[in-house]
């Protein structure tokens, strides 16, 4: 339970660095997606049941914050987390790459979930285009703030919490965070 | 029957779960104007954490302008470095009033020429995702905002109040691609609808044979029930009329800088 709270306060964090911190540090409309990262860490180690849940009420919570669509972001975040955890279960977790790629795989794919959700259910015009058009940069971009978050959520853990453990970060950080 | 329920027990949760959220989607769309308890509760708890980072981050952005970058210089002369500083510092505070100053001069003028009661507002936040474009500002329901409510600067509409918290509010900009607003071409008067493309818009229903040039100044027509008639949304910079078709591609390049929203009034009047 403990565990779920502080993911849970993790994403909310994410969430308030991507309204109010990452517009002042990067100028351009595309900013890196935290909280897709926080969820596909979650696919690699939480259970299914608990994961899913926890994944849908971070994705509501982003909702508040983003578009104009409530439950969007809340059934592709969910939805994306099954699709992780269910694919991880049929990969060798101790490679370090993985994480990274999953990032990669799971921006795309999010991105197409949410252009299936938006013009099945909703009218919103051409979001699928503008959504599709930007899918690249994102992952390209997700992709590059995963490789940096991970080498120093390792490097951190070994500085200051070495007897310590993250879930899911030993083996990941055994090429990343030397 | 209980086995096969025990071998599928996982993909059949995960089922399940898709199928509540899709349910939970689906019922919110139908209700998508109005605020939900939970959407109130969140943007009102975070809005000082939202504000106080703000703060945090213009101070230190303050900081790293008016001094640190002038480390360099430290080493070639400490004196003429001190008084440089000082007095750049002072030229930069005193810009950055002016321009603060400019800015809110003219929503004076703009508030002081439209007929509809304003209130200004501050952008605390812009939108977690990529994909949309809304903004959050630091009025909201006590203040007198009220969903749909008009929201603009002095070079034209910015968007339109689309959630509610008793001290904050979040903007949908009106080139988000779900923002739509019914406009018209000043110079002569052809009717159409504003659509939002991301970062300009689509004047969408201009029928084809209808004269559009580049450089026409788009307007609210004040028949949507949101805009008060009359607000620059922008000005035409693409015309495409093609050889077939009902309608021709009018591109609309917004009036606002929407990267350098700072400061917006709330229209509190009713709607039109």
């Amino acid at each position: 339970m403990t565990r779920i709270a502080v993911y849970f306060l993790i994403g909310y964090f994410f969430i308030l660095v991507q309204t109010v911190l990452l517009p002042h540090l990067l100028p351009f409309q595309i900013k890196a997606d935290l909280l897709l990262i926080l969820v596909i860490y979650l696919g690699l180690n939480e259970h299914y049941l608990g994961g899913a849940l926890l994944c849908y009420a971070l994705g509501s919570l982003f909702d508040v914050f983003a578009g104009s669509q409530p439950g969007l972001f809340g059934i592709a975040l969910m939805t994306t987390f099954l699709v992780v955890r269910t694919v991880v279960g049929r990969l060798n977790t101790e490679s370090s790459v993985l994480l990274l790629l999953m990032v990669f795989c799971g921006t795309l794919f999010e991105g197409v979930l949410i252009v299936f959700l938006l013009g099945t259910f909703a009218d919103t015009g051409p979001m699928g285009f503008m959504v599709l058009g930007g899918l690249l940069p994102q992952a390209l971009l997700n992709l590059a703030v995963a490789f940096v978050l991970l080498r120093c959520l390792v490097r951190l853990q070994r500085r200051f919490f070495p007897r310590s453990l993250i879930p899911g970060l030993q083996h990941l950080g055994s090429r990343h965070g030397s | 029957m209980l086995d096969l329920f025990r071998k599928y027990r996982i993909p059949l949760l995960a089922a399940c779960l898709v199928l509540a959220a899709l349910l939970l989607y689906s019922v919110h769309l139908r209700r998508q104007e109005r605020t939900t308890l939970f959407e109130r509760g969140v943007l009102q708890l975070t809005a000082p954490l939202q504000k106080g980072i703000d703060r945090v981050c213009e101070a230190v952005a303050d900081t790293w302008s008016r001094y640190l970058w002038l480390v360099a210089t430290e080493e070639q002369n400490v004196s003429l470095r001190q008084e440089n500083s000082e007095l750049r510092g002072r030229l930069a505070a005193m810009e950055e009033i002016r321009l603060a100053n400019e800015r809110l001069r003219r929503l004076l003028e703009f508030r002081e020429e439209t007929d509809l009661p304003a209130l200004p507002a501050r952008i605390i936040a812009v939108d977690a995702s990529s994909w949309f474009r809304t903004v959050v500002i630091d009025k909201g329901g006590e203040d007198g905002v009220r969903e749909g409510m008009p929201v603009v600067v002095a070079e034209g509409v910015v968007g339109r109040v689309i959630r509610l918290a008793p001290r904050q509010a979040r903007a949908l900009l009106i080139t988000d691609a779900s923002s739509a607003a019914a406009s018209l071409v000043q110079r002569n008067r052809i009717r159409g609808i504003s659509r939002g493309q991301g970062d300009f818009l689509a004047l969408e229903f201009a029928l084809r044979q209808k004269d559009i040039e580049v450089g026409d100044a788009v307007v609210t027509s004040g028949t949507g029930g949101v805009f008060p008639k009359g607000l620059m949304i922008g000005r035409v910079s693409e015309v495409n009329r093609g050889e077939y078709g009902l309608f021709q591609q009018v591109t609309v390049a917004p009036a606002v800088d929407f990267s350098r929203l700072e400061e917006v009034l709330v229209l509190l009047g009713e709607n039109p």
